[in-house]
């Protein structure tokens, strides 16, 4: 008889069930409880999803980058550091293209426009693009220590381009707005309960993260478990073969 | 011991390997080409000059009839909309600059918000084919003085003799 063994333990329920809390309370808070902005009207409800997005694809390549930094600089080079860069990846890819997709639909309904050529637009296409890449870097095949190098040295590169998307509203002059929070003059110019939602947001989804990063890596452990396993089947066959 | 890999016979699993090995190596590939798209369309659409209002004219790349982007704000009561075209003067530092767009301008447009107008100064007037709609970044409640001046009015009332 098989068991079957999940990726979750009661710490990681834990997580799990407060994260749901938390983004219940974020669509109440986003949706019901926060007020219009008297130009944007309802639209700017979606700041409450496509700033959070943003913040955690950041949050990703940065972990990402962080992991492969270990990864090559630790003499150990234990693979848990490359699973948790690949898992991490995962997540900020799927949360750039959140972000790219509500910040479009946001352009249409205050710019007028889906999409333009602007600095800040094109960089964060472009660090999508970058880790599209990456991802597919890590399936180009080889041992799981090849993998770790090769994903390892193009992830300490593509985390440069962090700094260029965040401050390419100050480098370049650009449809999109300046930063509203992350201000160098660290003006907050975001009215009451808006702000309450935005950082809500930042937190709730930070804690999302953090838990698909835990299941991911743990589920990624087990694809290279199984892996492993084929491999040892396939020498156990030949060393029977042999004896034979 | 042989340790030579087997020539894998089976169809479906030699296909299967054959997948494997080159989806990742066309998603690379695809990346590549899509990373050279994305800056070509940029290097391209940063070829019209941006200019604010008071350098139209004034300042090198934006003089001339040359195709540009000229960013100012609404000015207010200066909005005409007429048989499909709208109307309107640009400000920025003092200077204005009348603008006819042939169309609505979509998203937020109003009077007293900044914009980008695409097009070409023909005869004083800017010719626009292209209207983006900046908004600040500045969010304001939209209650926000209606519930100011209802505290007031609150505070104002407690004050009055029982």
């Amino acid at each position: 008889m098989t068991t079957t063994q999940g990726t979750a333990t009661p710490t990681t329920q834990k997580l799990g069930i407060a994260t749901a809390i938390a983004l219940i309370f974020l669509v109440l808070s986003g949706l019901i409880f926060s007020a219009e902005d008297v130009v944007q009207g309802s639209t700017v409800r979606m700041m409450y999803v496509h700033v959070p997005s943003i913040w955690v694809a950041y949050l990703a390549f940065g972990f990402t980058a962080l992991c492969s930094a270990v990864y090559v600089s630790n003499r150990s080079r234990s693979l848990i550091w490359d699973r948790f860069a690949g898992a991490s990846a995962e997540i900020g890819v799927l949360f750039v293209a959140i972000s790219l997709v509500t910040g479009s639909l946001w352009g249409r309904l205050t710019w007028g426009t889906f999409w333009v050529w602007d600095a800040r637009l094109t960089s964060t296409a472009f660090l999508f693009i970058t880790y599209i890449g990456y991802l597919a870097v890590r399936r180009l095949g080889g041992t799981f220590s090849q993998r770790a190098r090769r994903s390892a040295i193009m992830a300490l590169l593509a985390v440069l381009e962090i700094p260029l998307v965040h401050f390419s509203v100050n480098l370049w002059r650009t449809l999109h707005q300046k930063a509203s929070i992350a201000d160098p003059n660290a003006k907050v110019q975001l009215d009451g309960f808006m702000l309450f939602t935005l950082f809500w947001g930042l937190i709730s989804f930070s804690m999302l993260f953090a838990w698909l990063l835990i299941h991911r890596q743990r589920l990624m452990a087990l694809e290279d478990a199984v892996q492993d396993q084929g491999l040892d089947r396939a020498i156990q066959e030949r060393r029977t073969e042999a004896g034979r | 011991m042989d340790l030579t890999p087997r020539p894998v016979t089976d169809a479906e699993s030699r296909a299967q390997i054959q997948r494997r090995r080159w989806v990742p190596m066309i998603i690379v590939a695809l990346a590549l080409v899509a990373g050279g798209v994305v800056v070509s369309q940029f290097l391209t659409s940063a070829i019209d000059y941006y200019c604010n209002v008071d350098e139209v004219g004034v300042r090198d790349g934006c003089v001339g009839q040359r195709r540009i982007r000229v960013q100012g704000i609404v000015v207010e009561n200066s909005l005409k909309q007429s048989n499909g075209v709208t109307e309107f003067s640009l400000v920025f530092h003092d200077k204005t600059l009348r603008v006819r767009y042939q169309g609505d301008p979509g998203g937020v447009f109003q009077e007293c918000i900044p914009v980008v107008a695409h097009g070409r100064v023909v005869s004083g007037v800017f010719d626009s084919d292209r209207i983006e709609v900046k908004h600040t970044n500045q969010y304001v409640e939209k209650n926000k003085t209606r519930f100011d001046e209802a505290t007031k009015e609150t505070a104002a009332c407690s004050q009055l003799p029982g």
